[in-house]
């Protein structure tokens, strides 16, 4: 078996320490998947004041350019704030409103932050003032909870929606400053693709983050995070890229044409309107040269859906575009061909141009990088995720951008099927029927080359013959699991994208329902230990369970009455 | 660059950069609220230039006062209760149970234009509708009020247009969320589940399309939401578990049985929910079909790639446009469909709310509107404006003050206030503090002598340490009152020389130095540029004082491989830390207080803060 690196070991052990509450060590009562724990405390005894607030939740969810929030139990977010420029004014500076006012964007955009002052946060915290992410946030949060929630200041329970890959500084900045400012007795977190998986009714997903600042994609499976594989390929890239379209045609840079690197051209709101508006994705050509290598269809894909692309758009006549440029030297009216839009989405996903060797692991083509996180995975979450595709993020919006992906691994699933090993000398082996025979005849450690890995994959050698020939123990874990499963089949082994309510709802969902939160995070314990104070109880479970989401998830009705845990986010 | 009018700008106590924002260090020793240092033994100075220090200035007229804690609250210390929630398109007053059901916009007929957000009018569409458009029903109903739309008389922005059109005058909120773009009906859920019972419509929806048909039906984000809703609730509520009370966590009564043994279950350390939860293990399956919630993403977008290309970037809307869009819970999950114009939809207005406002230490009110919606009066409300003093800033024309470099058109560009500083030549300011109290106050001033950041002005004030008389007599300064008093920097400015004389009359009067009782402008300033002496007040009157800041502009030339500047980075900002001390007495007797009489002695009172004065733009 293939083990992805660093995550649990054999799915269906993790799945069988789900299942079975009774955790050796544990005074908890084990981990167990959050929705199912319904009948486990609350966290809302731990104190009383929380009681009050609580017909009112809040659900935050966290984005890099935005902030959503709303009640729980509502199916959408009430409002939505962007981070902005105008926003990190001060109070009483209305400058942006008067009509001579004109934003010094080439000086804001000098020292290589164009659009930085839209995020809320890079996740590169080196030098990061973790303070003024602390004061963006709460100026955020505040204008969102006066203008679209409508709420005074008494102290209610939050739930955030933050990825699991949030770095700890940044949460902890949060959690500053919102405990701080805005005392809520409790923060619970939650990790954006679970709640994505809930969101969308599944139990296992692979979801694919289209994100602002990466694409993150991650593997669920029975509601928690098994692996996760990133790429910097996201949103801003993708803006850049357009930049970089925009700025060839301009006028102004068609003489020059010397300056093309770090000089930007228009504002970067000018640039991210536009990609929104116009940028789109091809779809997959059918013919890609570079990508043929031999069929060799494995009988362990069952390849149902082929997913023809087929070729809706023929490009046809080259259609011109005109497109408003103002922030630039001198505002003007671009027309492009409106194939050209297709390019940054090109450029900035898939760069389809260079061979796939020729890049790093963080900034891998999208549909590299998803089929090689269904790659790495076990074969039977992979069989699970492989047909719960969900694709969310941002950069999800930009029209043909998800079907091209899906078809893209779809074809490279049907085409290499699911071997970890690729290359010439795997095709030579498989072609050559001298090799194949040997094989089948005797255990795979006798091949010169690297052979053994390659059928350690796919293959079974001796040891597992004959556990595959004897009777299986009967686990009374999975007895109950079909027990309890009615009798439905699961849709599994098929390349399947299924629609997610999104992260928010689905945190409301999971919140509305009472399930307890992965990480509950107390005010007074937070303010007396800060960060620190969660690592030192997450200590006992770090051992048995790394990826754990359910690991002390009962936080404040444990005994110990101290003991808590930021999750996911607490265990780097 | 455009003038600049000097400025103020107040750093609440409550943000103190040392106590708020602590690095990230993994074990610090003590939380961020509780601290409360007094500033005092704090060396460090405060930046305005860092970008934090934007998010903690305000200017005073954004900060109350609490009387009872003496001390400046700010919007980000300050606890809040709402009076109303109103419509600001209708002014009708929204009933707070209201808010929980219907949202937080204005369910009446008050819409704003997606296009411009101008305010849109019910109007009567003139032509016979499309009968596309309009279900048959339509027609017969209302024959002869007529289809209305909503127009916007900015833009001429109309429903029409995205094919919305209403069959009742009244009531269009409710009317809108029942329809599409395009004027397809939108079914409730209720309708939804009748549809599907219904066996005419079953059959039919089978033979349009292969397959299950439920499995394949496009649901809205509210019906998704509400189906899986059900279905978890179905799951969680699984009949092989015996204790389905105990999924009702909301109630908290302690009559039940079932709420008996959960409590139990808190004191035996989860042993016996272990034994439940075993029990319940695997009763959760994933939903399967539209019903439940589950939907298949269509991936298919090429109609809209079509679109878009037929459409153009006209056709599209913009950031601003979208981010204005209400969620619309009417539609499926969109992915970038909802880009196109026909696909706004008017936005109802969000409601408003009128809050007041409690000191968060004490609870007692700093702020309260009158609760009806049309009035804007305040019933309490203590402006920090009238606690503190207030700075104004005023250039002050000295001629030559260095003596040295100071040619003639030096000496009369900062007289005109907004004019640009002199980079490396000196240039005074006078700064005028005014006492709101009715105490005489003891004021000390500190300031860096090089203002922080990159460039680095030199900053000396002549007179850090002075006192303010009390606001004691209203009528002398009304007797007395000049063009100027003390007052605002522009104001003042506009007066020229007649303020300046009347002051210095005044001051004349208060004997603090003998000036020339009427001379014109430049004779006077020769006499002032004599007492521009270190701890000397430049002016006192009743209840204000006057002070001299000389500074010295740096140069904005910048090194070759600097950064340029960034906005704002040219205007001189000087940051001040004040420091009021006064003696009070129960403060029952100050403008607009709550009356608290119950003591009696004086007792010492300090408040400390910083602020930042913007005195102008130095010239590149």
């Amino acid at each position: 078996m293939t083990t992805p690196a660093g995550s649990a070991p054999l799915p269906h052990r993790s799945v069988a320490n789900i299942r079975s509450p009774t955790g050796a060590g544990h005074h908890q009562s084990g981990p167990s998947t959050p929705l199912r724990s319904i009948s486990s405390l609350p966290s809302n005894f731990g104190s009383p004041s929380s009681l009050r607030a609580d017909e009112e939740i809040i659900i935050i969810e966290f984005g890099t350019r935005k902030l959503q929030v709303g009640f729980s139990g509502d199916s959408v977010p009430r409002g939505c704030v962007w981070f902005g420029p105008d926003q990190q004014r001060r109070a009483g500076d209305f400058r942006a409103w008067q009509t001579d006012y004109r934003y010094d964007w080439k000086a804001a955009a000098a020292g290589g932050s164009w659009g930085k002052d839209h995020e809320l946060w890079q996740y590169d915290v080196r030098g990061a003032d973790l303070g003024l992410v602390g004061d963006k946030i709460e100026r955020a949060l505040r204008e969102a909870f006066t203008k679209y929630l409508l709420i005074d200041s008494r102290p209610r329970r939050l739930v955030w929606v933050v990825p699991s890959t949030l770095p700890i500084p940044l949460l902890s900045a949060a959690l500053d400053s919102v405990f701080s400012r805005f005392m809520p007795p409790t923060v619970s977190l939650l990790s954006s693709q679970l709640t994505l998986t809930v969101g969308a009714g599944v139990r296992s997903a692979l979801v694919v983050d289209l994100g602002w600042s990466e694409t993150i994609v991650t593997s669920v499976c029975e509601y928690r995070e098994v692996a996760s594989k990133r790429s910097i390929r996201g949103g801003r890239m993708l803006v850049e890229q357009t930049h970089n379209l925009l700025a060839k045609h301009l006028p102004e840079n068609q003489t020059g044409s010397g300056d093309d690197g770090r000089e930007r051209v228009i504002t970067f709101e000018e640039c991210s309107d536009i990609t929104t508006r116009m940028v789109w994705c091809k779809p997959r050509q059918t013919s890609a040269p570079a990508q043929q290598s031999s069929d060799d269809a494995l009988a362990t894909v069952q390849e149902q859906d082929e997913s023809e692309p087929g070729e809706p758009i023929t490009p046809r006549e080259p259609g011109l575009v005109t497109i408003p440029v103002k922030t630039c030297r001198s505002p003007t009216t671009l027309e492009l061909p409106f194939d050209a839009l297709a390019e940054p989405c090109e450029n900035a996903f898939f760069d389809s141009q260079y061979s796939q060797s020729s890049f790093d692991d963080h900034e891998l083509p999208l549909h590299l990088l998803v089929y090689q996180s269904l790659l790495h995975l076990p074969v039977d979450v992979r069989a699970l995720c492989m047909s719960r595709i969900i694709f969310t993020g941002g950069c999800a919006n930009v029209l043909g951008l998800r079907g091209r992906i899906f078809d893209e691994v779809s074809h490279l699933a049907q085409e290499r099927g699911w071997d970890p090993v690729q290359g010439k000398a795997v095709d030579q082996l498989r072609t050559n029927p001298k090799l194949k025979g040997r094989e089948a005849g005797q255990a795979g450690n006798g091949s010169p080359d690297n052979a053994p890995q390659a059928h350690e994959g796919e293959e079974k050698d001796g040891v597992w013959h004959d556990a595959a020939n004897t009777i299986p123990e009967v686990d009374t874990v999975e007895e109950q699991l079909k027990r309890g499963t009615d009798r439905r089949p699961r849709v599994q082994g098929e390349m399947r994208a299924i629609e997610s309510l999104g992260a928010w709802s689905g945190a409301s969902l999971v919140t509305h329902l009472k399930a307890p939160a992965i990480a509950t995070i107390d005010r007074e314990l937070w303010l007396q230990h800060g960060a620190s104070g969660a690592s030192k109880a997450s200590e006992v479970d770090y051992k048995t369970q790394r990826q754990s989401l359910g690991a002390g998830g009962l936080i404040r009705g444990s005994a110990a009455g101290s003991a808590w845990t930021l999750g996911v986010w607490g265990t780097s | 660059m455009a003038a600049l009018t000097p400025y103020t700008y107040i750093q609440c106590p409550c943000s103190d950069f040392s106590t708020l924002g602590r690095p990230s260090d993994p074990n610090p020793p003590t939380g961020t609220e509780a601290e409360v240092d007094d500033d005092g033994d704090d060396d460090r100075t405060f930046d305005p230039r860092a970008p934090r220090a934007n998010y903690s200035l305000y200017p005073l007229e954004y900060l109350l006062y609490c009387e009872d804690c003496h001390q400046i609250r700010c919007p980000r210390c300050i606890a809040e209760e709402i009076v109303t929630y109103y419509c600001p398109n209708c002014l009708f007053e929204v009933p707070s149970s209201n808010l929980k059901s219907e949202g937080n916009r204005c369910t009446r007929s008050c819409f704003q234009c997606p296009v411009c957000i101008g305010p849109l009018a019910v109007t009567s569409v003139e032509t016979k509708p499309d009968p596309s458009l309009l279900a048959a029903p339509d027609n017969a109903a209302a024959p002869h009020a007529g289809p209305y739309a909503l127009t916007c008389s900015y833009c001429a922005w109309s429903s029409a247009e995205v094919g919305i059109q209403f069959e009742k005058q009244n009531g269009i909120h409710a009317q809108l969320a029942k329809l599409r773009n395009g004027g397809a009906t939108r079914l409730t859920a209720k309708e939804r589940k009748e549809r599907r019972k219904d066996p005419s419509y079953r059959s039919q929806h089978t033979t349009e399309g292969p397959g299950a048909p439920h499995e394949t039906e496009d649901l809205d984000l509210e019906t998704q939401f509400a189906n899986l809703k059900a279905f978890h609730q179905g799951q969680l509520v699984d009949p092989n578990s015996a204790d389905t009370g105990l999924t009702a966590l909301g109630d908290l009564g302690f009559s039940s049985p079932t709420s008996l043994s959960r409590i139990m279950s808190i004191y035996t350390g989860g042993s016996l929910q272990d034994k439940k939860a075993k029990s319940r293990v695997g009763a959760m399956r994933e939903a399967l079909d539209a019903n439940e919630g589950f939907q298949v993403a269509r991936l298919d977008e090429s109609a809209a790639i079509e679109a878009l290309r037929s459409e153009g970037h006209d056709g599209t809307a913009s950031a601003a446009q979208l981010a204005d869009q209400p969620p619309n819970l009417g539609e499926g999950h969109l992915h970038g469909r909802g880009r196109f114009t026909p696909g706004l939809r008017p936005i109802p207005y969000l409601l408003r709310t009128k809050r007041s406002k409690r000191c968060p230490v004490c609870r007692h009110i700093i702020s309260k509107p009158e609760a009806k919606v049309q009035a804007t009066r305040f019933r309490i409300r203590l402006v920090a404006g009238s606690y503190i003093p207030s700075i104004a800033i005023r250039p002050l024309a000295l001629g030559s003050g260095s003596g040295s470099g100071g040619g003639g058109t030096s000496a009369s560009g900062p007289a005109v206030p907004g004019a640009l500083l002199e980079p490396l030549r000196p240039a005074h300011y006078l700064l005028t503090f005014k006492n709101p109290i009715f105490e005489t106050i003891k004021v000390t001033l500190g300031a860096p002598a090089k203002t922080p950041g990159r460039l680095a002005s030199k900053v000396t004030v002549l007179c850090p340490d002075f006192e303010i008389d009390a606001n004691t007599d209203v009528w002398d300064e009304a007797l007395n009152q000049g063009g100027a008093g003390g007052g605002g920097g522009a104001g003042g400015a506009g007066g020229g020389g007649g303020g300046e004389r009347e002051r210095r009359r005044r001051r004349g009067e208060d004997g603090a130095a003998g000036g020339g009782g009427g001379g014109g402008g430049s004779q006077s300033n020769i006499n002032h540029q004599n007492q521009l002496e270190v701890g000397k007040i430049w002016e006192r009157g009743r209840n204000w004082v006057s002070i001299v800041v000389e500074v010295v502009p740096a140069s904005l030339r910048l090194e070759p491989g600097d950064a340029p500047l960034t906005e704002d980075e040219d205007i001189l900002e000087i940051p001040m830390f004040v420091r009021v001390e006064w003696e009070g007495e129960a403060g029952g007797d100050e403008v607009g207080s709550v009356a608290t009489r119950d003591r009696e002695a004086r007792e010492k009172r300090e408040l400390a803060y910083w602020c930042v004065l913007g005195l102008g733009r130095i010239r590149p």
